[in-house]
């Protein structure tokens, strides 16, 4: 899926938190919980019960009051992975079934979701990965579990694919609505950064998904991942379009006006999904997946300001 | 508007074909796409686009149903009347005589009438029927009455003018039977001119009595004609006459060119003063001379071409030997004298003859009065109680009443003669009465019939005249020595076989059968049963008689010679006036206008513009086509 150098050149980086968040046990990350650690912080005035080891005694020499110091708390940080393993992600645009590839959009998602697991578990993050068909990767710890994430991830790819191919439902739960999967994902969270790796094609759109993940004080980043063949369609003619995931068709007549028209309401589209992320405070960046992956996860996400 | 072709409306019908092919093309290939969200909001922000697609898809089946429903409108083939069109029956009369080729109409009088008779066939409205006549010297429909313009126009394409002068009197009567009563219009085109026979007897046109209309053609009345040729042998050899016509209204200068066997022998300018004629008398030929061609050239006033030229055979001309068994007529001997290549033998009793089926010394027995047996083949005349045919009494009632077209009286004048009585005979039915007077025939012609058929030799002619010479007063008169002389020609002609010298055009020449006729032309054409009738083309005409075992040369001339055609200026008949058919009676009817055209041209710019709008919504070149679905 990556190669390892890929890998490699991934040491080091880790993912920006721009906000601070309570953690479980104690990490690599501040957090906004007052601890131990050597970072002062605040002063507070002392109640009964404080530890009278950290009363600043020459405050109280100075105004007669007890004060009491506060440092930061450094703890662990959760990295929720939520990677779209829709039927429009399986999707394989005309070169894919030229050269009788898998779908090279959702490779390129699974890269993604390595890469960022990658770079999660490297540095002392912990991940939990979940697909929109539910099934959960985690919470893991360390960099020895990026095996295991690929591993899980090689797996999951398996056998979408050959459910895709046989076409049957599987034996595993359907894959939900957005705005359902991540609310109801949202319902038991640990605080953290929650990246979203998905096409975002969904019917019922997914602002409510988002305000859910938010509201459970994800620090939410949406990777919204199109291939090139829905950043500009190459299809011509009259043809009945049929969605890959509902089934419906949609008879039209394509020409050029119209494949510009799709252009202008694709960029309507990013631009309204990039407004409703800055809106809840989240984060969003468009991705072609036929962009290669090293520019998109050394220089596009650095540039964003997601890896540091 | 109205539809000749009504039944070609069900052509309509091709529209549900169309139709269905159009749904069947509307079944667009499908395509699995990843998602079809936006393409669904694409769709609903560009509604209208929408809309607009559906009709451009509308537009071309809407166009291809407007390009059949034009194209079945025209094989209906709709009309539009409008002022000027020909209904009822229509007889048109072509006149197609030799005068029509004159050009002082361009490119010619015929063409010009043609030009006439074709709009009036397309003037022709629904419902009626037309005919066209061609009159020359024997007209004939070319076809019968018909609302079919393109079998008209067809046929009327196909006439030509010819050399002769037109037959109006048989023209009209075939024109009366096919108009069949009242109800047709008879309709004369042509120049009037040549349809007033030399005797100024009226035109045959008056027959029509007023209820034909006349479409002149024609300008003007200027033409020089070589009118005649004719050759002579002089002490000092053969001389030529030559007889110019000018039937303009101006003295004319002509350059007469003579030629002599194809050699120029002599060419002079003779002034034609205007209406009048002038000759030339070419002297000195040579003897040995076989034709002479006579040609004129005019610089102006020479509208008619097809009388500039003129020929004439010189025959070698062989002596004839007669046989006058007579007790004596001195008129008779005195005329018969007077007559050239003739030699006489005057007997009292009748020689002893070699038996039927041989060869005679003599061509021609003149028997006056004298009692005789001749074989069949003999060509014999006889005069007063002569004839052996039987006497049935006497009349003298002799006062002249008719004389019978034959060429043993042209240019006789009978009415003059006064006979004391004549012989009423018994005559066989060959025998024709040729001059009748009161109280019987005083002249008979005619040629046996008596003969076998299997007899390798022609039979005789017989010419009877059944009274005595001496008992009328016609050896007095000139009619006596002219009816000598056509009598002896037409018994025993000089070139030895009953071949003219000169003919018009299109006359029949009694040839016999197998013969071979070289025309002007080169082309040599081998006489049938019925004669030669190629004689169209003005010239010598060379002939290699075929006559039992002996072949001899022979020729004759067919020349133009018709003063009534070469007389072009173009005369209206006394009691029809110039009709124009856009503003007589007839011509403020109602005219059909056909559509089809226009309705053709249509379809066609609409198909184009189909096909353009087609092009135009489709792809650029670098993008593929629609046509895979892809598998998942």
């Amino acid at each position: 899926m990556v190669s390892e150098s890929f890998l490699r050149s991934l040491y080091g980086l880790r993912l920006a938190s721009f906000q601070r968040r309570p953690g479980n046990v104690m990490g690599e990350r501040r957090s906004v919980r007052r601890g131990r650690s050597i970072e002062f912080a605040d002063y507070r005035t002392y109640t009964p019960g404080d530890d009278p080891r950290r009363v600043d005694w020459n405050i109280y020499a100075r105004l007669e009051r007890p004060f009491v110091k506060l440092y930061e708390d450094e703890q662990d940080l959760t990295v929720h992975l939520l990677l779209d393993a829709s039927p429009s992600m399986h999707w394989r645009d005309e070169r894919d079934i030229q050269h009788n590839a898998p779908s090279g959009k959702w490779t390129r998602a699974t890269q993604l979701a390595i890469a960022i697991g990658h770079i999660a578990l490297t540095s002392g993050d912990r991940l939990i990965v979940e697909l929109s068909n539910r099934e959960r990767f985690g919470p893991r710890q360390g960099a020895t579990a990026t095996a295991e994430l690929m591993s899980f991830i090689e797996d999951q790819s398996a056998e979408l694919n050959a459910q895709e191919l046989t076409g049957a439902a599987g034996p595993n739960r359907p894959a939900l609505s957005l705005n359902s999967w991540w609310k109801r994902y949202a319902l038991d969270v640990q605080p953290g950064i929650c990246v979203i790796i998905s096409d975002l094609f969904d019917p019922q759109g997914c602002n409510e998904g988002l305000t859910a993940l938010v509201s459970a004080r994800l620090e939410v980043r949406v990777l919204h991942t199109l291939c090139p063949a829905e950043l500009e369609p190459e299809v011509v003619g009259d043809v009945c379009l049929k969605d890959s995931e509902s089934g419906a068709a949609q008879e039209v007549s394509i020409d050029e006006a119209l494949l510009r028209a799709y252009q202008n309401r694709l960029r309507a589209w990013s631009n309204s999904l990039n407004e409703q992320c800055r809106k809840r405070g989240a984060r969003y960046h468009l991705t072609n997946t036929g962009a290669p992956i090293e520019q998109v996860v050394l220089r596009d996400l650095r540039r964003e300001g997601w890896l540091i | 508007m109205s539809l000749l072709n009504a039944p070609a409306l069900w052509l309509a019908l091709l529209a549900i074909p169309i139709v269905l092919l159009y749904l069947l093309r509307l079944r667009r290939r499908e395509r699995i796409i990843s998602s079809t969200l936006l393409w669904q909001q694409v769709l609903l922000d560009r509604e209208a686009n929408t809309l607009w697609q559906r009709l451009r898809r509308n537009v071309l089946l809407l166009l291809q149903l407007l390009t059949l429903a034009l194209l079945v409108l025209a094989l209906s083939r709709p009309y539009v009347e409008t002022a000027g069109a020909l209904r009822g029956r229509h007889i048109v009369l072509l006149d197609a005589s030799a005068s029509m080729q004159a050009t002082d109409v361009q490119p010619s009088r015929f063409e010009a009438a043609r030009a006439q008779v074709r709009q009036m066939i397309e003037q022709l409205g629904p419902g009626s029927a037309l005919s066209v006549i061609v009159v020359d010297h024997a007209p004939r429909a070319l076809t019968p009455p018909t609302n079919d313009t393109g079998e008209l126009l067809s046929a009327l394409a196909d006439a030509q003018p010819s050399l002769s002068s037109a037959n109006w009197s048989a023209a009209i009567a075939l024109a009366q039977a096919m108009a069949g009563g009242d109800s047709a219009q008879i309709t004369v085109v042509g120049d009037g001119a040549g349809d007033i026979d030399e005797a100024g007897a009226a035109s045959p046109l008056a027959l029509l009595d007023g209820a034909a209309r006349f479409i002149p053609v024609g300008l003007s009345g200027d033409n020089l004609a070589v009118a005649n040729v004719s050759l002579r042998r002089t002490a000092g050899g053969l001389a030529a006459l030559v007889q110019i016509d000018n039937s303009g209204e101006q003295a004319r200068d002509a350059l007469v060119s003579v030629r002599v066997d194809g050699v120029l022998a002599n060419a002079r300018t003779i002034t034609v003063p205007a209406g009048a004629s002038a000759t030339w008398t070419v002297t000195g030929l040579d003897l040995r001379a076989t034709s002479v061609h006579a040609t004129l050239q005019a610089e102006a006033g020479n509208w008619l071409a097809v009388d500039d030229a003129a020929y004439a055979v010189h025959a070698a001309r062989r002596m004839r030997r007669a046989l006058l068994l007579s007790r004596g007529n001195l008129f008779l001997e005195q005329a018969l004298r007077l007559l050239p290549e003739l030699e006489v033998t005057r007997a009292v009793t009748p020689p002893v003859l070699p038996p039927s089926g041989q060869e005679f010394s003599f061509d021609l027995f003149i028997v006056d009065g004298v009692s005789i047996t001749l074989p069949p083949q003999a060509h014999a005349l006889y005069i007063g109680d002569a004839a052996p045919f039987t006497v049935t009494g006497q009349f003298s009632n002799t006062a002249y009443v008719r004389t019978e077209a034959h060429p043993i009286v042209e240019s006789v004048d009978w009415r003059p003669v006064h006979i004391l009585s004549a012989n009423l005979l018994d005559s066989p039915d060959w025998l024709k009465p040729i001059v009748q007077a009161q109280g019987g025939p005083v002249l008979y012609a005619g040629q046996r019939l008596d003969t076998p058929l299997s007899a390798p030799y022609a039979s005789g002619r017989v010419v009877v005249i059944p009274f005595v010479l001496q008992q009328s007063d016609l050896p007095l008169h000139i009619a006596f020595p002219v009816l000598m002389a056509n009598a002896i020609e037409w018994l025993a002609p000089a070139q030895g076989a009953d071949i003219p010298l000169s003919v018009h055009p299109g006359q029949v020449i009694p040839l016999p059968p197998n013969s071979a006729v070289q025309r002007p032309d080169g082309a040599v054409v081998i006489v049938g049963e019925q004669g030669f009738a190629e004689t169209m083309q003005p010239g010598i005409y060379r002939v290699a008689l075929n006559n039992g075992q002996m072949t001899s040369e022979r020729a004759f001339a067919v020349n133009f010679f018709n003063r009534a055609e070469s007389n072009i200026a173009p005369r209206l008949p006394a009691h029809a006036g110039a009709a124009d058919p856009a503003s007589d009676e007839a011509g403020a009817e109602i005219a059909a206008h056909e559509l089809w055209r226009w309705l053709a041209a249509m379809a066609l710019l609409v198909l184009i513009a189909e096909w353009w709008i087609d092009q135009r919504g489709a792809p650029t070149l670098n993008l593929p086509r629609a046509g895979r679905t892809p598998k998942t």
